[in-house]
C-alpha cells in the first residue's frame, strides 16, 4: 500500500442525537459543522472539499435533501465552489465519508476536507423504498419473508448462542454495562442506565433480542475537518492522527446472509462478516498496528449481538472472546482497561443512520484529547478504532493517534 | 364455499402452481455455482459473466435449519400478513441440498431448534375477495 502524506482531524462537531422533527436535514447538518469549525478556529471559506453522507430513506422524507445532501448542506451554508459529492453506504457512510475527506487531503490534492452527515430516521423499523418486484431485491426479500432488521440480528444472535455458548445474562449485560454512560453523555438520545432485570422484562421483539438489547432509530447530525498534519498546528494544539481510514466489503462465500439478500452461498475457509474482518484488517495493515496497541474503541452495538460479535470482529480475536471480556470488566466504558463505547454506543444514541460513523469518531478524537468530562476514560488513551458495518454488505472503520 | 385462487405476490421465485412447489434458482454451468433468486451472472467473482453459461434449476425442497428467530412486532407495510390481529410467526435461515443457505417464514413457532429438516412448502400472506396470495414456507418434518 502506497504510503500519502500524513493527515490529521483537527476539528469535530456534533448535533445532538434525538428527535427532531421541526429540524432539516441541513439545518442539523449546518449546526454540526459550525461547531466542528470552532473546534478548529477554521473560517468555512478555508474548507477546500467537502463530502457528505446521503440519507438512505429518501422517499419517505425530505426527498430531494435526501439524495444530494451534499449541495444542499453547502447551500445552507453557503456555496464557496467547493468540489462536493455525495456518498450512500447504508449505515457505514459516515465511516466512509470519513475515508473519503481523509483520501483527498492524504492524497495532496486538498489542504483542508470535511465530512459531514445528517440523518432523520427516528421513525422504528425501516423498510424497503421501491415497490420493484423484478429487480430490488430489498423489496422482494421483506414482502416474501417480513425480514426486518432486528430479525436478522436475532437469527445471528441465535446462531451464536448455539456455536459459543452465549448466555441471555451475557446479552442482557451489554446494555447494563453501555447503558452507564447515556445519563453522563449530553449529545446522546437516552439518558437513563438500565439493571439486568430491567432488560430481561423489556418485550421481547425477537427472539432472543429484548427491546432494550436493540437500539433505536434517530435523527442525528455530525462533521469532522481534517488537513493536511504538517498544517496542523495552525488549527489545533491537540491534533489527531489518522493512521487508517478504510472501507470493506464481504468476499463470495461469506456464510451469512447480508440484509437485503435471500441466500447465501457458504465456502470453507471463508468467515462471517467477511465485510467488517475484511476492513479491520485494513486498518490494521495501513496502520501498522495491533490489536494490543489499541487503547479505546467504539463499535455498532446495534443490538447485544453486534456487541459481541464486532469485538470479536475489531480485536481480531477467536469467536466467544467478547463474552469473557465483557464479563470481566476488562471492557468498561471508563474503567476498563480497553474502555469500548465511552459514547454510551448505540444504545444510549439511537442510531442516525449514515451520522453514525461520525459521532463515533468526534467521541473518540474527545477521548484522545481529554475533554470527555465525566465520562473520560481513565486509561490515558493514546490510540483508538473506531468501525460501524451497514446494510447489504458495507463496513467501514478508523485508526486515530494522538499526533501531539 | 369455493376455494379462492392462490397466488405468488411475486411471481418466478417458486414453481406455481404445483403439488410440490421449488424454489427457482440459477446455477452456473461452468463453477456449480448457486444463487436464490435466480441472478443473470455468475456470482463467483473467478467466474466469467457470461450470461448463456447460467441456467434455470429448481432447488430440492429439502433442508436444515441454520437459525431462526420468532418476529413478535407487525414488519410495517408493504409486508402483509393475516391473520388480524398480528399473530408472531418464525424467521428461519436453511441450508438446502445445493448448499445454498435461503431465508423463510417457517410454519410453526414452537420446537424449533437448530439442525432440523424441513421441507419448502408455501402458505398464506393474506387474501382479498378474489385471490390468496402466497410465498414459500419452510415446514418442519
Ligand atoms: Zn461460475
Amino acid at each position: 500500500m502506497k504510503k500519502f502524506r500524513d493527515v490529521a482531524i483537527v476539528g469535530v462537531g456534533l448535533h445532538p442525537w434525538g428527535v427532531f422533527p421541526d429540524r432539516s436535514m441541513p439545518e442539523m447538518a449546518v449546526e454540526a459543522i459550525s461547531e466542528a469549525l470552532a473546534d478548529a478556529k477554521m473560517e468555512w471559506r478555508e474548507i477546500q472539499s467537502m463530502v457528505a453522507g446521503t440519507y438512505l430513506w429518501v422517499s419517505q422524507r425530505e426527498g430531494m435533501f435526501g439524495i444530494l445532501s451534499g449541495t444542499a448542506i453547502s447551500a445552507a451554508m453557503g456555496g464557496i465552489g467547493i468540489p462536493i459529492t455525495s456518498c450512500a453506504n447504508a449505515c457505514a457512510t459516515g465511516g466512509a465519508i470519513f475515508r473519503e475527506a481523509y483520501l483527498a487531503v492524504a492524497s495532496g490534492l486538498y489542504d483542508t476536507a470535511i465530512a459531514v452527515a445528517a440523518d432523520r430516521s427516528a421513525g422504528g423499523f425501516f423498510r424497503p423504498q421501491s415497490q420493484d418486484p423484478q429487480f430490488d431485491l430489498d423489496y422482494i426479500r421483506y414482502v416474501m419473508t417480513g425480514e426486518t432488521n432486528p430479525a436478522y440480528w436475532a437469527m445471528e444472535c441465535q446462531r451464536r448462542m448455539h456455536d459459543l455458548g452465549t448466555t441471555e445474562d451475557d446479552l442482557a449485560m451489554v446494555k447494563v454495562i453501555t447503558s452507564k454512560i447515556a445519563p453522563l453523555n449530553p449529545k446522546t438520545r437516552y439518558k437513563k442506565a438500565f439493571t439486568k432485570q430491567q432488560v430481561l422484562e423489556s418485550p421481547m421483539v425477537c427472539a432472543p433480542l429484548h427491546l432494550m438489547e436493540i437500539c433505536a432509530t434517530s435523527d442525528g447530525a455530525g462533521a469532522i475537518i481534517v488537513c493536511a498534519a504538517d498544517k496542523a498546528k495552525k488549527y489545533t494544539k491537540k491534533p489527531v492522527l489518522v493512521e487508517a481510514a478504510v472501507i470493506g466489503s464481504p468476499t463470495f462465500g461469506d456464510h451469512t446472509i447480508p440484509l437485503t439478500y435471500l441466500s447465501a452461498y457458504p465456502r470453507p475457509g471463508v468467515g462471517i462478516l467477511t465485510e467488517s474482518r475484511n476492513a479491520i484488517a485494513a486498518a490494521y495493515k495501513m496502520s501498522g498496528r495491533k490489536p494490543e496497541d489499541i487503547d479505546v474503541i467504539e463499535l455498532p452495538d446495534n443490538s447485544s449481538w453486534h456487541y459481541f460479535a464486532y469485538l470479536d470482529c475489531m480485536l481480531q480475536a477467536k469467536d466467544g472472546e467478547a463474552e469473557k471480556l465483557l464479563r470481566s470488566g476488562k471492557v468498561d466504558p471508563i474503567d476498563g482497561e480497553l474502555p469500548v463505547c465511552p459514547s454510551g454506543g448505540l444504545g444510549a444514541c439511537g442510531e442516525a443512520v449514515v451520522a453514525q460513523g461520525l459521532f463515533q469518531i468526534y467521541e473518540l478524537v474527545k477521548q484522545l484529547r481529554g475533554e470527555a468530562g465525566e465520562r473520560q476514560v481513565k486509561n490515558n488513551p493514546k490510540v483508538a478504532l473506531a468501525q460501524t458495518y451497514g446494510y447489504a454488505g458495507n463496513n467501514a472503520a478508523c485508526i486515530l493517534s494522538k499526533a501531539w | 364455499m369455493t376455494a379462492k385462487k392462490q397466488v405468488p405476490i411475486i411471481e418466478g421465485l417458486f414453481t406455481w402452481p404445483s403439488d410440490k412447489p421449488q424454489l427457482i434458482a440459477s446455477r452456473c454451468k461452468k463453477c456449480g455455482t448457486v444463487t436464490f433468486p435466480k441472478a443473470a451472472f455468475c456470482a463467483n467473482p473467478s467466474c466469467e459473466k457470461v450470461r448463456e453459461n447460467v441456467e434455470q434449476i429448481k432447488l430440492s425442497n429439502k433442508g436444515k435449519l441454520w437459525t431462526w428467530t420468532v418476529q413478535q412486532y407487525a414488519p410495517p407495510a408493504p409486508f402483509r400478513k393475516e391473520p388480524l390481529p398480528f399473530q408472531p410467526y418464525a424467521i428461519g435461515m436453511v441450508d438446502t441440498e445445493e448448499g445454498l443457505r435461503v431465508l423463510g417464514i417457517l410454519t410453526s413457532n414452537d420446537n424449533l431448534k437448530i439442525g432440523m429438516t424441513l421441507e419448502m412448502t408455501t402458505g398464506k400472506l393474506y387474501e382479498d375477495a378474489e385471490k390468496e396470495y402466497i410465498t414459500w414456507m419452510w415446514k418442519p418434518v
